[in-house]
């Protein structure tokens, strides 16, 4: 480990490109999905905490139909379970470490379930993969949840009125009219959201997911180079998330047509 | 004899095709009342027109029309269904729960901003709500909308975007929108408040035909040179009650009311 970072070095860690090759592959993977996931839970979350579905409506009226004067009996009335569940787990997971949230579902639910050992393309080992795909796509659909609720909020309350009025249903106003323009609205946060998954995957190789960093670890083994892996990593991370960014930056412009003239 | 807690003997098809009965809006547990016991009939085929300082409740008024705004209490009778009542009887005479979006169908309604949906041409806007709640085809919809873009001079800006018009052809293409729909009420709030004065004339235009046509409608606005030439009926609001009620000639020529007068003194 004595020298520093050498060209030649570069040509001995050239025999394990092919690590790095797969490494990148389950990245790439690894973020799709956990996007998709996260994304779906995201809408489920936000549908759940800007829900109006009250149970305990009727506590707030009297026999009468008149509202009641106990103020705690009208806080209760308002209560929303829906909300409030997506609410507590939104919370949690955004106020613990990704690689906690990691270990607990990799060590505690899965350590429970025994998930088949297969391997997808012959390298992708399933029993690792699939615990950090769960694991990350339900940290993301915490942050995605946000990111959408408050772009459905963001949308002028006229357009939901003029939707009503016309006779279309809740669901027909959300699908049609609020939705289309509030993903397009957030979609440089939802851009900027898979950039972060692509480099939070890296947490994925502590427990055994084969990705990039996975692969500077193993050669790192074999070679006892470490600076020049990392700098291959560095290259392909780097590589990803910036033209990431900016075709979503493209297509975000291309969508946007109808707002400008 | 009518009262408070009796209303379902409203007969199927009365003269009047909206009865507001004792409608009451407060805020803040009754310190602010928007609307105070209100109660009015529309009837059919007559042009109704609300005017009155601004916070008199017109606007309350008129969105309550379609729950729009949801009333602390009192009723809505639309075409002898109380849209207000959780339950109400089908075809078949059953007690069913209300559907509101149902009874929004027949009630289009115009709005001070417009609202047109900014990601959909303009004859997406007007194709969208036949389509998905009516089940009409797409073919059928998108011809039935050229012709009525046709009549307010419009039909080559069909695959432009909201943006790309200016406010009066925003909204005349929020009047046709509503039209697609073939309503038995247009409800207009202050469809010109926000439009450059020289736009208003267009869309005031397109209003007076709709109400030679005999549509029925309900218009709050500020424009009373329209009050005065179109209105059948004029209704004076202040402070969330309906404060003189009468034809144009009255209201304006001869306001019985000291508020009436007030009011008229400043706008005229």
């Amino acid at each position: 480990m004595g020298s520093f970072i050498k060209l030649s070095n570069f040509v001995r860690i050239a025999p394990y490109l092919e690590l790095f090759k797969e490494g990148l592959i389950v990245t790439v993977m690894l973020s799709a999905l956990t996007v998709i996931i996260g994304f779906i839970l995201g809408i489920i979350l936000a549908m759940m905490r800007l829900s109006n579905f009250h149970p305990l409506r009727f506590l707030a009226v009297n026999r009468h139909g008149r509202l009641r004067n106990s103020s705690f009996l009208i806080a209760l009335s308002k209560f929303n379970p829906f909300s409030f569940l997506a609410t507590i787990y939104v919370e949690v997971l955004r106020s613990t470490p990704v690689i906690v949230q990691i270990f607990i579902i990799y060590y505690g639910v899965f350590g429970l379930i025994d998930l088949p050992g297969f391997k997808i393309f012959g390298f992708i080992r399933f029993n690792r993969f699939f615990p950090g795909v769960v694991a990350l796509g339900m940290n993301s659909g915490a942050y995605l949840c946000e990111i959408i609720r408050s772009g459905i909020q963001s949308i002028d309350g006229g357009q939901n009125e003029a939707a009503r009025s016309l006779g279309l249903s809740g669901g027909q106003t959300m699908r049609y009219i609020i939705l289309p323009q509030a993903i397009r609205n957030i979609l440089p946060a939802i851009a900027n959201e898979f950039v972060v998954i692509i480099k939070e995957s890296a947490i994925t190789y502590t427990i055994g997911v084969a990705d990039i960093m996975s692969a500077v670890n193993a050669v790192k083994g074999a070679t006892f180079l470490i600076m020049e892996p990392l700098l291959v990593a560095t290259a392909i991370y780097f590589c990803l998330c910036f033209p990431t960014s900016k075709i979503i930056a493209y297509f975000e412009r291309r969508m946007s047509r109808g707002n400008k003239r | 004899m009518e009262t408070r807690d009796n209303v379902d003997f409203v007969p199927a098809k009365s003269a009047d095709i909206i009865q507001v009965k004792w409608l009451k809006k407060y805020y803040n547990k009754g310190a602010i009342k928007a609307l105070d016991d209100v109660s009015v009939n529309v009837h059919r085929g007559e042009v109704l027109v609300v005017i009155g300082p601004s916070g008199s409740g017109k606007s309350t008024l008129l969105r309550s029309l379609n729950l729009t705004e949801v009333p602390t209490d009192g009723h809505i009778i639309f075409d002898g269904i109380d849209i207000t009542s959780k339950k109400v009887p089908n075809e078949k005479g059953r007690m069913v729960k209300l559907n509101i979006d149902r009874h929004r169908q027949r009630m289009g309604m115009v709005f001070q901003h417009f609202n047109l949906f900014p990601h959909k041409t303009i004859l997406d806007n007007m194709t969208l709500a036949p389509i998905k709640v009516k089940h009409m085809p797409k073919a059928e919809a998108e011809k039935k909308a050229m012709a009525l873009l046709e009549r307010v001079g419009l039909a080559e800006r069909a695959g432009s975007y909201p943006i790309q018009l200016s406010g009066g052809q925003k909204q005349r293409v929020a009047i046709v929108r509503a039209l697609m729909m073939e309503p038995d009420v247009m409800l207009f709030d202050e469809p010109t408040s926000a439009l450059d004065p020289e736009m208003v004339g267009e869309v005031l235009d397109v209003m007076k035909e709709l109400a030679k046509e005999g549509m029925t409608m309900v218009v709050v606005t500020h424009e009373m040179g329209f009050a005065r030439e179109v209105a059948h009926r004029v209704l004076f609001m202040a402070d969330g009650k309906i404060v003189e009620e009468g034809s144009p000639e009255d209201i304006f020529s001869h306001p019985q009311n000291p508020r009436t007068q007030e009011f008229l003194s400043k706008v005229l």
